[in-house]
């Protein structure tokens, strides 16, 4: 087997060892500031339809200007972005009914949010680095003060689905600009378990678990159909992989990869060929379980999920893919005047 | 590993038991892959959502019942939801 998919195949458990402990922490830090469950949003007014779009940050989201064609069209349906899109979102003119964050990290996440205390160049290169939101690379500090100015203005008309899990930082952040709030526990392990985590949280704080397949984008398409009931979903910017061309040094998981493997590192990355576009694109170890996971969760799902990213790694049983004009215009036309798209 | 090594002479050498550089490695290795992880878990063979135990009639999570199922599920569980229909089942 591939080193790549060999280490996959670990992720799984390896997931549970890195969230966990932060993530249990950061859920009893969080627990007085918790008000409104996430299912609560199920009732509140969101877009019209049983039709949503699901945005992530992957490279497909510039590659295809998808969010510029989103508002273009007129869009009303439901609209829920990874935090990590917000701020290409909120550039292009688009505001996200819901935003989810779930990542622990204490320092990085509140800057998809715009970080009001960050005043100087951070000596982690981790929003320089990569391919998610381009505009960190040319400059930092101006793209920061940039989404500190948009979220604020449009703070009050984003509900978050944020994860117990999440850094108070971020919840800070939230609060600050105004954004609603909207509970659940990220689930960890089998609640039918003796023992469980999962069930240990909600008996802490009667949220509902969600499993949210390893990443933010997933956690969203989940959210999007088991909470929000949306029964056609269309993916944008989740795209599971990296684009072609793209460096190995500017991959998510490049200096984990390189301090474990050392020159092997290269063996660790997995091409595949988009059967729609013929590109080929790759992904590493983590991209790879994503990807599998995903396609696991959406064959499973009572819901119809469309890859309209044109490009990305995930296609597969349980996914249709179409460009994403094709999926706007079986929109009924009502549904295509929103004020958020 | 000592055990394996009795006769009837005997060895100037001094054998080390290697059981803790194994389970040291392993912990590094745990550690190391725990780096590639995602940032929240995947429970293979589990609903999309749970939202724990299922209260009697007309309680706070009564409607906490699964309106889908998965493919690996073939029975849905108490609280276990793959699709809406969570509109009554809030509880905070």
């Amino acid at each position: 087997m591939e080193l790549g998919r060999k280490i996959a195949g670990a992720l799984e458990a390896a997931t549970f060892e890195r969230v966990a402990g932060v993530g249990l922490a950061n859920a009893e830090r969080n627990h007085p500031r918790i008000v409104h469950s996430v299912l609560e949003l199920a009732g509140t007014p969101l877009g019209a339809g049983d039709a949503a779009i699901v945005v992530g940050a992957g490279p497909s989201l510039q590659r295809r200007r998808s969010l510029e064609r989103l508002r273009a069209s007129g869009f009303a349906g439901t609209i829920v972005a990874a935090d990590g899109a917000l701020g290409a979102c909120l550039r292009a003119g688009v505001v996200p009914h819901v935003v989810v964050s779930v990542d622990p990290h204490p320092a990085r996440i509140v800057r998809w949010f715009g970080d009001p205390g960050l005043t100087a160049v951070p000596a982690d290169d981790y929003f320089r680095r990569q391919e998610m939101d381009p505009i960190h690379r040319e400059d930092e500090l101006a793209a920061n003060r940039a989404l500190v100015g948009l979220v604020d203005a449009h703070g009050p008309e984003i509900k978050v689905a944020v994860a117990t899990s999440a850094a108070p930082a971020v919840v800070e952040r939230c609060e600050q600009a105004r954004m609603e709030l909207y509970w659940w526990n990220p689930m960890y392990d089998d609640y039918d378990k003796p023992g469980s985590l999962s069930r240990r949280l909600w008996e802490m704080n009667g949220l509902p678990c969600l499993n949210g397949g390893g990443n933010v984008g997933t956690a969203a398409w989940v959210l999007t159909h088991a909470v929000l009931g949306r029964k056609r979903i269309a993916l944008i910017g989740i795209d599971l992989g990296y684009a072609p061309g793209t460096p190995y040094e500017k991959t998510q998981y490049f200096p984990e990869l390189s301090d474990m493997l050392g020159a092997r590192h290269t063996e660790a990355f997995i091409h595949t060929e988009n059967p729609v576009t013929g590109e080929v694109w790759f992904s590493d170890p983590a991209y790879h379980w994503f990807r599998e996971v995903f396609l696991e969760m959406a064959r499973d799902a009572n819901c119809e999920t469309f890859n309209c990213t044109e490009g990305g790694l995930l296609f597969g049983p349980g996914m249709t893919t179409v460009p994403l004009d094709a999926f706007l215009d079986t929109i009924p036309p009502a549904a295509r005047k929103g004020s958020h798209g | 590993m000592p055990e394996f090594l009795k006769g009837n002479y005997k060895v100037d050498a001094t054998i080390e038991d290697k059981a803790d550089a194994a389970d040291s490695t392993d912990a590094f290795e745990k550690k190391a892959l725990s780096r590639l992880g995602g940032s929240i878990c995947f429970v293979s063979k589990k609903s999309l959502m749970w939202q724990g135990e299922a209260q009697p009639a007309g309680g706070a999570a009564a409607a906490g019942e699964a309106t889908t199922r998965t493919a690996s599920r073939a029975t849905p569980e108490k609280g276990e939801t793959d699709g809406a229909g969570t509109k009554d089942s809030r509880r905070a």
